[in-house]
């Protein structure tokens, strides 16, 4: 669906990515994780054609993304981090802006916007942020994009609306479709995810599937030395240490995704060698 | 599915930016319509025996079609100022020729068609009301016996009153596309202050051409010929008795026709790629 090869990116003198391959299949929801300022959102606009390689191969569902031919664009959809909506009517909205994608689903939308909560009447511009980007968030799934690449979704929702957006967002996967998502807020991906990728120096840094990483390594909390000397990665907390362990029992534990992320980021060597054997 | 341009998905954007943009293009109209009224107004004030003269409504129309229609212009592709707008309006799945067509349909077409409709709902009863001022307060000059005629309504296309020699008026409402075109690219190619720096960078051409027009060209010509006139680079004469050099009239013809009618396509042509090429 979505093929990256030696992608070389960069802002006037600040390179972003040097080579960088990511290979995205449908029926996955990929989690995109990375510091700020590592080419998080670049990557995604890359793929939605806004922003155009230096050097590499993109291919997005077979098109060319900087071309940003109509029939690619109908078929790709992004939420920015960063959006706009038009000071007029959710309906007048919609009906001008749909039209564009074929497999819209109002009824979808509706479902949605109903589900977050939205008001139904009055102009866009008297939403607050949050009610925006609800709005956004149940336009861009209602589309029914083969490619749905989301920056920061969470950003502004509050702690009800997370727990909706999960829902919604593990709702309208099905195999034909790929949501990549972009965040710093690795909690409020937790349960909805299938593929982990943190990006760090210009490359992936990181890529697996939750299940390979729950077979491979197991998270707890210990105050037994013993436990922190085997620890791939740890931190103290009041708790105790909270630890990545190489899973070497067999246990089935849901991965926490933040220690993963960190591990990953600080102790990158000690994580991949432990999927490599 | 045709990827350059279908016209179906053309009038969908012209429906779309219709919707947005409703609101602000009424006001706007009426905003017009009003200062040109006020303005009227001023001039039916101050002058109680020539008002509205066919001059006046000349300069009116042109100043506010050249002021307006360039600041106009210069906001019709505003959207890529902005990051968050730029990404909404790129993303929309169009071509950006169907884009810059409906940019072209409302800011160039649209516009002049609007605003020499609201020009002349204005300018019709108040050339009404000036002839109604003459009738009843003065029909005559001050301190003669000759009659003030009746104020007519501009006629735009014979042109009378315009301040052309060579009755070449048209060339003004051309020259109107080609600037209004600048600043059509201007707002495509400039992230901020799209209307400012178009200024500039006219002004600044303008400058280029004046310069090489008044020096540069003297430099490729032969030794003792100079030519007349700045902007009639076909017409050398050396010294003593005049000897013109000028093009084959067919050429000619070609040359001023490339001129007065190229321009503002070609400006469009590059506006389409700086478009295509727009990264956010």
């Amino acid at each position: 669906m979505v093929s990256v090869r030696n992608l070389t990116f960069s802002y006037r003198r600040r390179p972003v990515f040097n080579g960088l391959d990511l290979e995205l299949k449908p029926g996955s929801i990929y989690g995109l994780l990375g510091r700020n300022g590592t080419g998080k959102s670049t990557l995604l606009r890359n793929m939605a054609g806004l922003l155009f390689p230096q050097q590499g191969r993109l291919d997005v569902l077979g098109f060319e993304p900087r071309k940003r031919q109509p029939a690619f664009l109908r078929q790709v959809f992004l939420l920015p981090e960063e959006f706009y909506l038009p000071p007029i009517t959710i309906a007048r909205w919609v009906r001008h802006t749909a039209c564009f994608y074929p497999h819209f689903s109002f009824q979808q939308f509706h479902q949605y916007i109903a589900g977050f909560d939205i008001p139904a009447e009055g102009t866009m511009q008297e939403m607050s942020y949050g009610q925006q980007k609800k709005l956004l968030i149940s336009f861009a799934l209602a589309v029914n994009a083969p490619l749905l690449l989301m920056d920061e979704p969470t950003n502004g929702l509050d702690i009800i609306s997370k727990g909706q957006f999960r829902k919604v967002i593990a709702g309208a996967l099905d195999e034909k479709k790929c949501i990549l998502i972009s965040t710093h807020q690795v909690k409020d991906l937790e349960n909805l995810i299938d593929r982990i990728l943190v990006i760090e120096d210009g490359k992936i840094l990181f890529e697996q599937d939750i299940e390979t990483i729950a077979q491979k390594l197991t998270f707890s909390f210990s105050f037994d030395p013993e436990d922190l000397s085997r620890a791939l990665y740890s931190e103290s907390s009041f708790k105790g240490n909270a630890l990545v362990l190489p899973n070497t029992d067999g246990d089935d534990s849901r991965p926490d995704l933040e220690m993963l992320y960190k591990a990953v980021i600080l102790a990158s060597e000690q994580i991949n060698k432990a999927f490599k054997s | 599915m045709n990827q350059t341009f279908d016209f179906g998905r053309w009038w969908m954007l012209v429906g779309g930016h219709w919707a947005e943009n409703r609101k602000r293009y009424l006001l706007a109209l009426l905003a017009m319509g009003g200062l040109l009224m006020a303005w009227y107004g001023f001039l039916l004030a101050i002058d109680k025996f020539g008002p509205l003269n066919l001059f006046l409504q000349y300069t009116a129309y042109h100043c506010g079609l050249y002021v307006v229609g360039c600041l106009y212009a210069s906001t019709i592709f505003a959207e890529l100022g902005s990051k968050a707008r730029a990404i909404q309006y790129l993303s929309i799945p169009a071509s950006h020729l169907e884009k810059l067509m409906c940019g072209i349909l409302f800011g160039v077409v649209l516009f002049f068609l609007a605003y020499t409709l609201v020009f002349y709902l204005v300018d019709i009863p108040m050339v009404s009301m000036a002839n109604d001022i003459i009738a009843r307060e003065h029909q005559h000059w001050p301190g003669t016996m000759s009659p003030i005629g009746k104020v007519e309504v501009l006629n735009l296309w014979n042109n009378q009153w315009a301040p052309m020699p060579d009755k070449q008026y048209h060339l003004i409402l051309l020259g109107y596309f080609v600037v209004q075109s600048a600043f059509l690219l201007g707002s495509v190619y400039f992230k901020r202050w799209g209307f400012i720096k178009t200024i500039v960078t006219i002004l600044l051409c303008w400058l280029v051409f004046i310069l090489f027009m008044g020096k540069g060209l003297q430099e490729f010509l032969p030794e003792g010929w100079h030519y007349d006139t700045p902007l009639q680079w076909i017409n050398f004469s050396t010294p003593g008795p005049p000897q013109f050099v000028r093009l084959p009239p067919s050429l000619e013809r070609i040359l001023i026709f490339l001129i007065q009618y190229s321009i503002a396509p070609m400006l469009w042509f590059i506006t389409y790629f700086r478009l295509k090429e727009k990264e956010v």
